[in-house]
């Protein structure tokens, strides 16, 4: 997915990548990533979990305005289980911008 | 994948879902085609005024259009143009190398585009791009130059045709 992203922002156009193995995306070095230590298949969570799907994309595009720094990536962290990720995101204000950590 | 070679596809498929030290393990010692310089263009305006496109590497495409070849052991390194107004019963599904079980129920796992269509109605984006495009990301060999040098290109020029004014990628 790195590769495709590249060739995209090389073109001209900003682009964000979800990311759910961080050693693939150290090495490939996409513009911005978030990751998410999520299982292969699920990098927006689970299935019908609308609230964490959400939460996800609008981090992605926050990303896309608040990361500077060409390879940074993004970890907001966020539990996999619905039921521990519905209790994390309500103690947290929705649209809180996450600090880079690369 | 040394560790599992010559276990049956679908084993290996569940290990590396459920054993993420394995995936790491892989990631480790795999050999990508690593960056050096990171490509950049600045984000000219807010995103609540711009464009959004959806690009997947998940192997999603619309059951009218002709799957990924799932026989080539390197992959397919081509892509499949999806209008973004289509509907899940539209689309499908053809990758072999990871459990799709999740986003085969709901395709917003990995192509969110009942979500993308609700942040344009609460005015959150500025719209959204014509197409998302799928591509299946398994890509080894000799593919990862086509994929390189000819379609992610092609794609990217697609998406300023299409007037994206930034990209949104999701992997499998």
């Amino acid at each position: 997915m790195g590769l495709v992203q590249r060739a995209i922002e090389a073109e001209g156009i900003p682009t964000v990548g979800i990311s759910i193995l961080k050693e693939v995306t150290q090495k490939v070095r996409p513009p911005r990533s978030v990751f998410l230590r999520y299982p292969f298949g699920h990098p927006l969570g689970e299935a019908f979990n609308v609230g964490q799907q959400r939460t996800i994309l609008r981090d992605a595009l926050a990303g896309l305005e608040t990361i500077t720094a060409p390879g940074t990536i993004l970890e907001p962290g966020y539990p996999w289980r619905k039921h521990h990720f519905d209790r994390a995101i309500s103690t947290r204000r929705e649209g809180t911008a996450h600090a880079p950590l690369l | 994948m040394g560790l599992l070679h010559g276990l049956p596809n679908t084993i290996v498929v569940q290990a590396f879902k459920h054993l993420p030290w394995l995936a790491s393990r892989w990631a480790k010692r795999h050999q990508f085609v690593e960056g050096r310089e990171i490509p950049w263009t600045p984000v000219r305006k807010p995103v609540a005024e711009s464009v959004i496109a959806l690009v997947t590497t998940a192997g999603v495409h619309l059951t009218s259009q002709e799957p990924f070849d799932m026989e080539d052991p390197d992959g397919d390194p081509s892509f499949r143009a999806i209008p973004s107004e289509a509907r899940k019963e539209d689309l499908t599904i053809t990758h072999k190398y990871y459990d799709h079980s999740a986003a085969d129920r709901d395709i917003n796992v990995v192509l969110p585009l009942d979500r993308i269509r609700e942040l344009l109605a609460e005015k959150r984006i500025g719209g959204i791009a014509p197409f998302a495009y799928g591509f299946m990301g398994h890509i080894h060999g000799p593919h990862l130059k086509t994929l390189t040098e000819r379609t992610a290109p092609e794609v990217a020029r697609r998406l300023k045709e299409d007037r994206a004014e930034a990209v949104i990628l999701t992997p499998a």
